[in-house]
């Protein structure tokens, strides 16, 4: 551990380490390769072949103190298993880790100490004995004070409604009951740390609500660190400012959210409801470069425009000219009932990021440009 | 680093811990009460027809290469206990391969409690019991029937043998285990054949060839639990000096053990979400 504090510093020239900080950060799982059928597995029982496969192929990540950093990318991106090495549950195969000063793999139970960890769909607790007395187990697993166990007790069974079940064995528990009481077996112990895979995966919106607000809460109040892999968008947009976005066991995005929506999600569609139609709309948007116009008499319109011409929806880049100048232009010719404008949702982002629609070199001077 | 940054593990919070864990699953465990009398009653029934076997031979034959009944009694029931003892108390061992598979490990690992301990209170086989109870019967009666003199001396020297023999049972069902990481389907058919080696060791090794007798003296080294304590208890010239090597082997195996485990762990995958 000390050689790598010691080589990370040196790289450093005396800057503070991160809390969590990587570099080059890898992870390669060997697959064996089989033919298929009987005849493939029997082969293979003589001429064992296997092929490297990277989940984590090179990570640099630094994440301070108090941030809370969501960490998506499509399935097999690699998330869970940068998770899990930052956790000391997994050895990297390269690269470099120092999680609070401390190696994970090598000073896993220092490293343990500081950390809570909610593993998606599998659960802490023990599976036969009531909720309560799994914390209880944890308490002395982690040797947390009475006082300290009680006043977290209190709060949590308060912030996440954990009265209902504490007599609960896990085996009993719903889903969202067991999720909730996963991160207060999670936070028990007041890590500084918390990474959470998936922690709203399959609940419904009242307890998402409440996980969200829980996690919030645990942050502001506590400045406990969290980083959160998640497919939930409203996850993101609701605890994190800043987004990691990984595929194929890269960083191809890391930055503000707000950045990631200026540089990619620059169209908008105004929604325009006329109360008579207008002939060639489309003359009026001659010399606005990339306006695309739509009327709700268009095989696509929906049920709600009841009358043809009446709607429109135009699409433009918001960079290149603005919601006014197209309200203005439609104003000049007839009477706007209604209009709305849509941005992109960052799910429609993220998704074209996975398809590779986008330039992941623009991407990452994206992300540059934020740092 | 400062010095609460230190995860103390005293000998006694791990005793504690091992204690809670443990109770926890005999507390699981007591809500299958039918099993749990089957596999006891189950695990004696096999012990009393192995030591009638014994005894049919003995009935023939006046003693194997210089041990009489009792003596190789004993040696048949110290492995026995040594099972029983692996079974009841650190059964987890057994585990293993569906710890690794499924990936119930990554739990483990984010609790700052050593690995080692949480994986033997992964379980509880109670066949075990009957292991003991049967298994330390025999082993009372074998004792009776040879001529110790017990003194201070020789009953020290008896825990002394005892404990390393059950901690070199433990550590070799752990090493075995481990293959879980290297071999991923297949079941526990590599531990369960290292396990039966141990059947060797329930006579006078000397019966068989020179290369089977340093194999389980040394690779996987069973007679350590039971023929040389024998031997050293029982004064066999010119074996028994042997035995005094115990605690060492002990020392020896637990620590290879723990080296197979955390190179198994460097190639522990954990299991896909």
């Amino acid at each position: 551990m000390l050689y790598s504090i010691k080589k990370i510093h040196r790289e450093g020239r005396g800057i503070p380490l991160s809390l969590i900080e990587t570099r080059g950060l890898q992870k390669v799982f060997r697959q064996a390769i089989k033919d298929p059928g009987l005849a493939g597995a029997v082969k293979h029982l003589f001429t064992q072949r296997y092929k490297d496969k990277y989940a984590v192929e090179g990570i640099d990540l630094k994440i301070e103190e108090g941030e809370t950093v969501a960490y998506v990318g499509p399935n097999g991106a690699g998330k869970s298993t940068t998770i899990k090495m930052l956790s000391g549950v997994l050895v990297p195969s390269g690269g470099e880790i120092i999680v609070d000063g401390l190696v994970p793999h090598k000073q896993r139970m220092e490293n343990a100490q500081r950390i809570g960890a909610v593993f998606g769909q599998r659960t802490q607790l023990w599976w036969d004995i009531p909720v309560r007395e799994s914390l209880g187990l944890l308490r002395d697993i982690y040797q947390v004070p009475a006082d300290q166990f009680k006043q977290n007790m209190d709060v949590f069974t308060e912030l996440l409604g954990m009265e209902s079940f504490l007599h609960l064995s896990a085996r009993k528990l719903s889903l969202g009951q067991r999720m909730r009481a996963d991160l207060a077996a999670a936070l028990l112990h007041d890590p500084k740390i918390v990474y959470l895979d998936e922690p709203t995966i399959g609940l419904d919106v009242a307890v998402k609500h409440r996980i969200r607000d829980f996690i919030k809460e645990m942050n502001r109040s506590k400045g406990t660190t969290m980083l959160l892999t998640t497919h939930d968008l409203g996850d993101i947009e609701d605890l994190c400012e800043r987004l990691v976005i990984i595929d194929q066991g890269r960083i191809i995005y890391d930055g503000k959210l707000q950045e990631v929506k200026d540089t990619f999600a620059r169209e908008r569609t105004i929604h325009i409801q006329l109360s008579s139609p207008i002939p060639d709309a489309e003359e009026l948007f001659r010399g606005l470069p990339e306006v695309q116009v739509k009327r709700s008499g268009d095989p696509k319109g929906t049920i709600t425009e009841p009358q043809e011409g009446l709607a429109l929806s135009i699409r433009f880049d918001r960079f290149r000219c603005t919601a006014s100048d197209i309200v203005k232009r439609v104003m000049s010719r007839g009477e706007v009932v209604d209009f709305r404008i849509d941005e992109p949702s960052i799910e429609e982002i993220i998704r074209r990021v996975y398809d590779g629609k986008l330039d992941s070199a623009a991407l990452s001077a994206a992300g540059k440009g934020s740092a | 680093m400062g010095t609460k940054m230190k995860v103390k593990n005293s000998p006694r919070r791990i005793l504690y811990l091992y204690w809670r864990l443990y109770s926890q699953q005999l507390k699981a465990m007591m809500e299958y009460s039918a099993d749990f009398y089957i596999t006891i009653g189950a695990a004696a029934m096999t012990q009393i027809t192995g030591f009638l076997f014994l005894w049919v031979v003995f009935s023939r034959i006046p003693d194997i290469q210089g041990w009489g009944l009792w003596e190789v009694a004993f040696m048949y029931a110290a492995i026995y206990v040594s099972e029983g003892v692996g079974s009841l108390f650190f059964e987890g061992t057994w585990r293993m391969l569906r710890l690794v598979n499924m990936g119930e490990l990554d739990r483990y690992l984010v609790r700052p409690v050593p690995l080692v301990l949480q994986i033997f209170c992964t379980g509880i086989g109670m066949n075990g019991l009957g292991n003991i109870l049967i298994g330390g019967s025999i082993i009372v009666i074998s004792l009776s029937h040879i001529d110790i003199t017990w003194n201070l001396q020789t009953v020290v020297m008896a825990i002394l043998l005892f404990v390393s023999a059950m901690t070199i049972r433990v550590a070799i069902n752990l090493a075995a285990n481990c293959s879980a990481f290297w071999i991923r389907s297949g079941g526990n058919a590599f531990p369960i054949m290292i396990h039966n080696l141990g059947e060797f060791a329930k006579y006078p090794i000397t019966i068989f060839s020179q290369g089977l007798q340093l194999f389980i003296s040394i690779v996987v080294p069973f007679a350590f639990v039971s023929f040389f304590p024998a031997a050293a208890m029982f004064g066999k010239e010119p074996w028994s000096y042997w035995g005094w090597f115990s605690p060492l082997v002990a020392i020896y195996f637990v620590l290879l053990a723990l080296l197979i485990l955390r190179i198994g762990l460097r190639r522990y995958e954990s299991a896909g979400n």
